[in-house]
Order: C-alpha cells, then structure tokens, then sequence
C-alpha cells in the first residue's frame, strides 16, 4: 500500500510511481459521506422514532408487566427495522446518482483515486450512517424500557407496602426480580445486531441497484422490492424445494427473514450466540459479493 | 517529455437505444509541452470538455490514446500530479471552504499541519479568506470557481487542466484569475484551460488549439497568429471617402491587394471567427 505522500511526489520518478488501495482515502470519502448525511439533517428522522418509542412505553397500562415490557420489544423492534430500512434504503440509493447529476464525482475522480475506493468509501459512510441511527434508536429503546421498569417496579413496590402478608410480599419480590430479568434481556442486543446486519446488506443492494440507474425513485422502488423478495423467499423455497431451476433461481435472493428474531425475543425463546453468528457471517458474505458486484459495473460505467 | 500528448484521441457518445453515437472528438493530436500555457478553444459543443475529462480518465475514449507525464490516462498514477477544475465547478455544499479543500487535500494523500498551513495559504491566494468558515451553499458562482481553484492547487500538482476558469467570474475575478495562471506559470507549471472567449485568454496563453466540430482547425503560438507577416494594418483618422478611394488606387497599382478594413486589436479573434467560418461541416455529425 502506497500513500502518495508529497515526499515521494517530488523524490520518485513518474514511472515508478503506483497508486494502490488506500484505507484513508476510503475512510475521507466514507466520512465525508456521513456529514453530509448528518448536516443534510437525516437524523431529524429519529425525532419521529422517538415519538414512536414514547408512545409505545406510555399506552396499555391496564395490561399485565409482562405484556407491557413483551408489547414494548415488539412495538420498538419493529419500528427499529422499519425506520433502519428506510434510512439504509433511502440513504444509499440517493449516492451515486446525487454525486453523478452534482458532477462531484468529477472533483473526486480527477485526484488519485481509484474508483473502488470512490464506492467502498461511499457503502461505508452509508454503513456507519445505519450504525449510529441504530445506536440511536437502541439507546432511545432501553430508555424506554428503563422508564417502563422503573414505573412497574415501583409500582409493585408500593403494593408491597400496603400489604402485610408474607407470600403476597414474596411473590412481588419475585415479580420485580422477573420485571428486572425481561428488562435486561442479552437477546435485545442480538436481534439488534441482526438488524445492523441485514441493513448493511440491504445498503449494499441498494448500492448495487445505483449503479446501474441514476434515477432514485426507480433505485428505492426496486431496493423495497427486493426486501420484500428476501422476507419471501424463505417461504418459497420450502414450496419449490424439489424444483432445481426455482431453487438456483431463489438462492440469488438474499433470506432476509432469516435476519429476524423478534418474534422469538416476544415469545422468550432463547438465542443462541451459534445462530447469530452464522446469520451475520450469511449476511457478510452476501455483503461483500454485492459490493463486488456493484465495484464490476461500477468500473466500466460512463459516468 | 510532453505533460500532455493525446495521439488520434476520439470520443464517440452513446446516445441511448438505437440513436447511435456522437462523434464528440475526432482524431485528436494534442502535444502540451512542460511549462507552457494552452488555450483550448472552441465553440459550444466543441470537444473541449470531453478532451479535458478524457485526459483525466473520467470518461472512456474510442480510439486512440491520451498520456500525461508520459502515463497513460487510464491509470490512477496519471493524475498524481494533476489538478482538475471542472466547468461551473460544484462542491459538496454542506462544508466549508476550509473543509473542502481538507476533503480534497486528504484524498491526495496530505494530513496534519502541512494540510492545515496549505489550506491558509490557498485560501489566502483565491482570496476566500474571510469565507473559509462559511459553507458553500452560501457561496456566489465567483466564489465556488475561486474554491475550485483553490481544490485544483492543493496538492502542489504539476500540471492544471481548467475548464472555462474565467466562466461567469466578473472582470476583476477573471483578471485574477488570469494573474494567477500567469504565476503559476513562473513557477515551472503546465496549465491546459479550455475557453470559447479567446479575448479572455489570449494574453495568458503561449499558444492556442481552436476546436470545432471534435477537430482541431488551428493552432499555434499566439504572438505568430498575431502577427502575419504579409498584412499590414495602416491605422488612419480623418480620411476623406475621396481621399479613401485614391488610397486603395495606390494599394492596387504597387502590386497589393486589399484583404479588409478592419479593426487592428480584434486581429486574433476575427482569425478565429474566420477558422470557424471556413470549417463548412455540419453541426452534430453521427454515425
Ligand atoms: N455525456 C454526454 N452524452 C452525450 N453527448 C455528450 C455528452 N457530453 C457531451 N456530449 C456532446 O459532445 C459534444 C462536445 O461536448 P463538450 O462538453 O465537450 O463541449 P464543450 O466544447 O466543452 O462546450 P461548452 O463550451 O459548451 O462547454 C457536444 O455536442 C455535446 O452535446
Ligand atoms: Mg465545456
């Protein structure tokens, strides 16, 4: 790896000068590409998440803790992933086509970059985009999970100090113990670290997609379709298991669903560190096949 | 070695399904020596555009081949020593002038306080100075091309390709500008810059290539272009229409011929026109 540094500007000869793939140009693009997502004012999006996050912990009072904290991970889960989708979604397809139609690409290209790293710098700001929006969002959650403990234990608490007898102050003892054990649940910070993984995937897609066409209405549309061909094609491929073409044909299509596990947190199943870890690697390469992808057409496009 | 050297360099457009392509450049032979000032110049839709962004490796040609420092242009280590400004130039609007040229000066390779005291010198040359902390959505066309060619110079490049550096500036913006071209070329630089106002450049540049249509119909120095040696401008105040007539009697009777009546100052730019005039293709050939 050769940094062209201006020392060896001036001291080498211009035919043994090389250029090779440099990490910091690819973190400079990749960084200024969050700023620009950050000043541009996308985080105003999790202004809405955060109202969504308050609602879901303020409501159904009337039900029991455990429905009320199962009710909050499911509610908050969901709108992580929704909210995540759209801003890996959004927030990728809008890249190249924004750099090609400002012609900034142009100001970029014409220093010694090479057009991979122009790409790879591009997926990773976009990547740490999702990363801090899900930071964000992960820490507005346990907020609101904190908030939604603190009322029900110090709810069982002042019933513990109205009554007198022994089993009803054992059994909430051992309520606040359950609420305190639902409350900090390992299985959160797996499914969440799902979710930064499919995103990353689903980024990297998108970025695919950009490459091809410049038109961001067209690039998010097919982006949404393929995350819904990915929450299918679990389901299809059971179907046509026994059909060899349909079966080729669906291992193309990423299994998104695969990514999911909020149905087993709501329902107290455990996760096993194994499975998260082999869904992540799934989705690394996926990710890192698409990105190959994106840097071949990227390569010979016209820009 | 020549800082630039393009040998039949042809750029054919796609235009979409079915609509053919564009013969943008055709058969270009473009020699820049090291040192030198080149105008490139030309009517709109000439060519001069694409053999900037050819050169640079930003689009791909047809045909031919294109070598800066002796490297061939689709190589990542041509542009090491080079400095591009685009035409209307646009940065990232959302940083700062200071923040622009870091992104820039980092993407050559540059860091620390030699980055930051290069950023203060540059900032101070164009004259943005009193900006450099405001973003460039605030910026006037004046100011982003000045920002451009601060971007241009950071890393200290060998060579400059500007694309219309003039364009859209007011008259002091583009006598600065071409001050700074004019240094530049003291210290050893090699500037290629494309025009279609040749009045705007002709005292900057050492010789000049007029394009049309994708080819070159002229070129040379520019003192020579000036100077053709066989006319002779007499400059005359008061003449009488009789007196006139006994002059272009005179003229005819030594042996003369009497090409025009003409304004002395506007020789180069009537040459240019003239070129124009005689290259009798027509507009938007395809193929
Ligand atoms: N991306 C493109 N696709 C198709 N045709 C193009 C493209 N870019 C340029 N052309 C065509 O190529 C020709 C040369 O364009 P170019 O931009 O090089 O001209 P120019 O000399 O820079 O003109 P101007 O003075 O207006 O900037 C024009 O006919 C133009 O329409
Ligand atoms: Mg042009």
């Amino acid at each position: 790896m050769t940094e062209p540094t201006q020392k060896n500007i001036a001291a080498a000869k211009p035919k043994k000068e090389w250029v090779g793939f440099s990490v910091r140009r690819v973190a400079t693009i990749g960084e200024n590409t969050f700023t620009e997502a950050v000043r541009q004012k996308v985080y105003n999006i999790l202004i809405v998440f955060a109202l969504v996050v308050i609602a879901s912990a303020s409501f159904f009072s009337e039900f029991t803790f455990s429905e009320q904290l199962k009710f909050i991970k499911d509610f908050c889960l969901g709108a992580l992933s929704v909210f995540g989708t759209l801003i890996a979604i959004v927030g990728t397809a809008q890249l190249l086509p924004n750099e090609v139609e400002n012609r900034t690409i142009y100001t970029i290209l014409a220093k010694p970059v090479r057009r991979f790293e122009f790409l790879l710098g591009k997926y990773m700001g976009s990547v740490l985009l999702i990363f801090v929006s899900l930071v964000m969002m992960s820490i507005m959650f346990s907020a609101a999970l904190a908030f939604k403990e603190h009322r029900l234990v110090s709810d069982a608490s002042r019933t513990m100090g109205n009554t007198s007898r022994v089993e009803e102050k054992q059994e909430l003892q051992q309520q606040i113990q359950q609420i305190r054990s639902e409350v900090l649940d390992p299985n959160l910070v797996k499914a969440v670290l799902l979710i930064f993984a499919k995103l990353a995937l689903l980024a990297a897609i998108t970025l695919l997609i950009s490459t091809v066409s410049t038109s961001m209405i067209f690039n998010v549309t097919v982006a949404f379709m393929v995350l819904i061909m990915g929450h299918l094609v679990g389901t299809a491929r059971e179907m046509w298991s026994s059909n060899t073409w349909a079966k080729w044909l669906l291992a193309l299509i990423p299994d998104l669903g695969s990514f999911n596990v909020a149905d087993n947190i709501v329902l107290g199943n455990a996760i096993p560190w194994m499975h998260v870890g082999a869904v992540v690697l799934y989705g690394l390469v996926y990710t890192a096949c698409t990105v190959a992808a994106a840097h071949f057409v990227f390569s010979d496009r016209e820009i | 070695m020549d800082a630039i050297r393009t040998e039949n360099l042809t750029k054919k457009y796609a235009l979409g399904w079915r609509r053919g392509r564009l013969l943008a450049l055709d058969k270009l032979n473009l020699h820049v020596h090291e040192g030198e000032v080149y105008g490139l110049l030309g009517p709109n839709g000439s060519g001069k555009s694409t053999t900037l962004k050819l050169i640079l490796g930003l689009i791909s040609m047809t045909s031919g081949e294109a070598r800066v420092f002796d490297v061939p242009c689709e190589k990542v280590q041509s542009r090491l020593h080079v400095g591009f400004l685009p035409e209307n130039p646009y940065f990232y609007k959302y940083l700062t002038g200071a923040e622009t040229l870091e992104f820039y000066g980092r993407l050559c390779g540059m860091k620390g306080t030699h980055l930051n005291k290069r950023i203060d010198e540059l900032l101070a040359l164009v004259g943005l100075a009193h900006a450099r902390d405001r973003r460039l959505a605030g910026y006037s066309k004046g100011m982003l091309q000045r920002i451009g060619l601060a971007q241009a110079l950071i890393h200290d490049p060998k060579l400059l390709l500007l694309d219309e550096p003039t364009a859209g500036v007011d008259p002091i913006g583009s006598k600065d500008i071409r001050d700074l071209i004019l240094r530049l070329k003291e210290t050893g630089k090699t500037v290629l810059l494309s025009s279609h106002l040749l009045a705007q450049v002709q005292d900057v540049c050492d010789r000049i290539g007029v394009l049309n249509l994708g080819k070159m119909i002229l070129e040379g120095r520019v003192d020579q272009l000036i100077s053709d040696q066989r006319r002779v401008s007499i400059t005359v105040q008061g003449l009488p229409e009789t007196a006139r007539e006994k002059v272009m009697e005179t003229v005819r009777a030594a042996g003369g011929e009497l090409v025009s009546i003409e304004h002395p100052q506007t020789t180069l730019e009537a040459l240019f026109l003239e070129a124009l005039n005689k290259d009798k293709r027509g507009a938007g050939e395809h193929d």
